[in-house]
């Protein structure tokens, strides 16, 4: 008897646990596992809102890939996600330890509280910053070249100038948060590593090569992976940031589907390419997890 | 005492210079719009280095909230904020508190439920999920925005790892007087993972006030409009794409400045658990 009831008590219990967990596992259900599963019907779809969708086969996937225009942002996508994904693990590091050397504390705190803050701001707020210091007459950039005798440049409408703004406003954004990351990791190194090698007499720079850069090896491989991770996400920046006039070296695939998808309403066509994204994605994750060797 | 040699005085003034050089560069441009947000509609056009409104005005935020009222967008994304902020720390914890307990029957199931989105970036699911909300009769409302996006594995783990740092023996005395599971996460691990909350309240803010995909997929009216799709259209007006009637600089400007010190202000009064969420964060990713 003591044990059905002490059995009814723990069904009680993992009923009350059910039901704690329930609201978070519906969302997924709902908002994640669903859409997916549904994402991968509608890309053999010719799909309408109203009425019956066509089955229509491998149609939309053979369309993208002979669409011109998939190709292209396509190739943009890759030149923009790998300057990314590369730029923002290293050059952060390479701030992390010059900002490591800084023995004023102060000021090593009041920087990096300074540089991690671009990191909050939404891309409507990046953007409408960067759109503004490059614009041609009242823009900070276009007001110092003047100041050197220099022509004013309409840099937003140069179709030259639009992958370097893209990367550049990008790592503005993002280095601040990245260094933070390298340098936590930094405070975590055992400092005994650094008095042994200062009485074995190597300098500062000695030390930052031989000590602390591979101490980051690890967190520049956790970086590598989100950025790799995020590679072809990239969409808020473009949508941003884009005009007709650069649209044909920036836009990028997360763009281009929701261009399609939700402005022309080719939601079958949309789908299968986010689809393929879909697939490149954890396929190049996938690779990086073996090539770092990284355990989850 | 070790003599400090020469080149060792170079690199502390180069690397000085070059980290002066890093702040400037993320300083001047907000000194800049922050400047021109205060200055005349006139003065907003010339072409001098503003860092300093000559003549202080507000003429750029009276604009802003009578012709271009931005007043709606700014209370409904308030809105939507602190409603989605909210679910968002209630929903994430109590999943994390079950992900602690030892084996119950699906737990395993479960666990693997609310990890794998982790792996499913959002973008790459807008078409299906915006089917999704037509079909519950979501589009266009606010709900839409609130909801999309308001539970995260991110968040989930986070709680996690804060409820496993709670000594066991507190909870077990706690069954012992009968105290069921609710009353356990709500008495005993809710009010000990206060950091843990700070932590997931403040990440949460900070992306529901920045929300901007959502917005773009599902609000179709003006006065269902958030700040960040209403902005987008005010700050990014360019003679490319003159979809806007033109605002004048000091108008644009002052849409992004309301936009930053909410931010700036969560920033500066819960910096250390911002340190601690990306760490945290990074780890676990």
């Amino acid at each position: 008897m003591e044990h059905i009831k002490s059995l009814a008590g723990h069904f009680k219990r993992i009923r009350m646990l059910y039901l704690l967990i329930l609201p978070a596992v519906l969302y997924f259900i709902i908002f994640t596992y669903f859409p997916v599963l549904n994402g991968f019907r509608i890309s053999f779809q010719d799909y309408r809102f109203i009425g019956a969708s066509k089955f229509v086969g491998l149609k939309n996937y053979i369309e993208a890939i002979h669409t011109p225009g998939f190709w292209r942002v396509f190739g943009n996508t890759l030149i923009l996600g790998l300057s990314n994904v590369i730029l923002t693990a290293f050059i952060p590091m390479f701030l992390a330890l010059l900002l490591n050397e800084v023995q004023f504390t102060p000021w090593k705190r009041f920087s990096q509280t300074i540089i991690y803050m671009p990191h909050l701001f939404s891309w409507v707020i990046v953007g409408g910053i960067w759109i503004f210091i490059l614009s041609p007459n009242s823009g900070l950039i276009n007001i110092l070249r003047s100041f050197f005798g220099k022509p004013s440049i309409y840099f937003m409408a140069k179709e030259s100038y639009a992958r370097t703004i893209m990367i550049g406003v990008n790592l503005w954004k993002q280095s601040g948060y990245v260094c933070i990351l390298y340098l936590a990791s930094i405070a975590g190194i055992n400092t005994e590593l650094y008095e042994a090698a200062m009485i074995d007499g190597a300098g500062s720079f000695k030390r930052a090569l031989y000590i602390t850069v591979p101490e980051l090896v690890s967190t520049l491989k956790v970086v590598l992976l989100l950025n790799v991770m995020g590679a072809l996400r990239i969409f808020n920046q473009i949508y941003v940031m884009r005009n007709e006039v650069i649209a044909p070296k920036i836009d990028v695939l997360m763009y281009y589907v929701y261009d399609r998808g939700l402005a022309q309403f080719k939601l079958g066509y949309a789908s299968a390419i986010s689809v393929i994204v879909f697939v490149i994605t954890m396929i190049i994750t996938i690779i990086s997890l073996k090539l770092i060797k990284y355990k989850i | 005492m070790m003599r400090i040699s020469a080149s060792r005085k170079l690199f502390f003034v180069i690397n000085n210079l070059i980290l002066i050089a890093l702040v400037l560069t993320m300083i001047v441009p907000l000194l800049n719009v922050l400047a021109v947000s205060f200055t005349t509609d006139l003065e907003s056009y010339e072409n001098t280095i503003k860092l300093f409104p000559r003549q202080p005005s507000i003429e750029g935020y009276v604009t802003l909230f009578q012709r271009v009222s931005i007043l709606r967008p700014f209370l409904n994304n308030v809105y939507v904020t602190i409603v989605g902020t909210f679910l968002h720390v209630i929903i994430c914890s109590m999943a994390g508190y079950v992900l602690i307990k030892e084996k119950f029957f699906g737990k395993t199931i479960l666990v693997y439920a609310v990890t794998i989105p982790m792996m499913i970036p959002f973008e790459m699911i807008i078409i299906p999920v915006y089917i999704t909300v037509k079909h519950l009769g979501l589009m266009n409302t606010l709900w839409s925005v609130t909801i999309v996006g308001v539970v995260s594995t991110f968040s989930i783990l986070l709680m996690k790892n804060y409820f496993e740092g709670i000594p066991k023996s507190l909870e077990e005395s706690a069954f012992i007087d009968g105290a069921g599971e609710s009353t356990v996460f709500f008495r005993i691990y809710l009010p000990l993972a206060k950091a843990g909350l700070a932590t997931i309240t403040i990440f949460q803010f900070v992306v529901k006030w920045n929300h901007l995909l959502t917005a773009i997929l599902f609000l179709n009216s003006p006065e269902k409009y958030t700040l960040q799709i209403a902005l987008k259209s005010l700050v990014v007006s360019q003679e490319l794409t003159s979809t806007t009637q033109s605002v004048a600089n000091n108008t644009r400007m002052a849409g992004i400045v309301i936009a930053i010190v909410p931010l700036i202000f969560v920033y500066v009064f819960a910096q250390k658990y911002f340190i601690k969420g990306i760490m945290i964060g990074a780890v676990k990713e």
